[in-house]
């Protein structure tokens, strides 16, 4: 999912790099003082996500989580997935410095639509909570994969066919992430509500 | 408070610690090397998983094409140094949606074979470069991004 250096020309680069920016800058501002440190919780998942691999044809997909992290932090989780990508590519030189910003864009924009989708339906009951995480999981994936297909059509002009390359490499990732989305918010909702940001859960309590 | 601690530290765990055992790089790397007048190429995503029937783009310093091939289920390509070449080779190993890379070759490695030395030389540079991530640099990233959120801590409540 990471785009490599050289792939994109300079346009697209600068339009992730100027998103990218402005999302980060509403997500830093809208992060409240108590969720920093899920905050942190959930971008060291994302920065470790992408070391587990499925081999799929000439290319390689992993998980990328970015479902679960947007779901539970909004916009929270562009500044998140914009420090773990970041991290990723001088550590593990996963994807070029110069795509960080459409990375980001790629990854972090269906995560903050997944939150408003589904967030209100974490909570409801057992089957909704988890069925709200798996679909987070999967949609994550399948906007990424749409987007990425976007990104590169600019140098390939051929949006379909790429994007359906892509979108048949993550159908794996898609449904061991929706799984592990359903799971992860069910057990969280038990043992560790407050990371959920839920109005509705508040009150309760 | 302590039990809230003990929270955090279980939530790390589950999703930090669990995924670090599967670690697997996850970068693309061409290598090359020349050879009696033939130019050998390996290709993979790192840690041994070879980049399977992936274009690989010949061109001169200008960027012009002079030679195009396909590596095989290992991961390697071969083809030999193309004629009238007078510049620097660069090799792209194109892998597939946004995966991409590149080695290149000197002009002077194209005329003299080099030594065994060298190829040794390049052979470490390109383990290197496989290499999976080493447990150290993701406990340093994990350690960095808590860093950087209690630097965001504190801002907040300096502004507030």
């Amino acid at each position: 999912m990471h785009i490599s250096e050289g792939v994109l020309s300079g346009p697209v680069l600068a339009s992730g790099a100027v998103l990218a920016m402005a999302g980060t800058a509403i997500g830093l501002k809208k992060i409240d003082y108590d969720q920093i440190v899920h905050v942190a919780i959930l971008a060291s998942a994302f920065f470790v996500a992408s070391l587990i691999h499925v081999n799929v044809g000439p290319a390689s997909v992993h998980l990328i989580l970015n479902g679960i992290v947007g779901l539970l932090l909004g916009f929270a989780a562009i500044p998140a997935i914009l420090t773990a990508l970041l991290l990723q590519s001088v550590f593990f030189q996963y994807g070029g410095l110069t795509a960080l910003g459409i990375n980001v864009v790629v990854m972090a924009a269906p995560a903050v639509l997944v939150h408003y989708l589904f967030l209100p339906l974490l909570g409801k009951s057992p089957t909704l909570t988890f069925v709200a995480g798996f679909l987070s999981g999967i949609l994550s994936i399948l906007c990424s994969s749409l987007l990425l297909g976007l990104a590169l059509w600019f140098t390939n002009k051929n949006f379909f066919e790429t994007s359906l390359v892509i979108i048949t490499a993550h159908i794996p990732v898609m449904i061991i992430e929706g799984i592990i989305t359903g799971f992860c918010v069910s057990f969280l909702l038990k043992v560790y509500p407050e990371i959920i940001p839920l109005k509705s859960y508040g009150e309760k309590k | 408070m302590s039990a809230q601690i003990k929270q955090i530290f279980i939530l790390v765990f589950i999703f930090v610690m669990i995924p670090a055992s599967f670690a697997f790089a996850h970068k693309v790397i061409i290598f090359a090397w020349v050879e009696n007048g033939i130019i050998y190429t390996q290709s993979s995503f790192g840690s041994k998983r070879k980049a399977k029937n992936c274009v690989i783009t010949v061109m001169d310093e200008k960027g012009v094409i002079v030679h195009k091939g396909q590596t095989d289920l290992e991961g390697n390509y071969s083809f030999k140094i193309p004629e009238k070449i007078d510049s620097d080779l660069i090799l792209k190993l194109d892998a597939g949606t946004g995966h991409q890379a590149q080695w290149r070759i000197a002009k002077n490695e194209l005329v003299t074979d080099p030594s065994t030395k060298d190829i040794q030389a390049a052979r470490e540079e390109k383990e290197k470069l496989e290499e999976s991530p080493s447990i150290l640099k993701i406990i340093g990233g994990i350690g960095i991004i808590f860093m950087l959120a209690l630097a965001v801590k504190f801002l907040k409540r300096k502004i507030s």
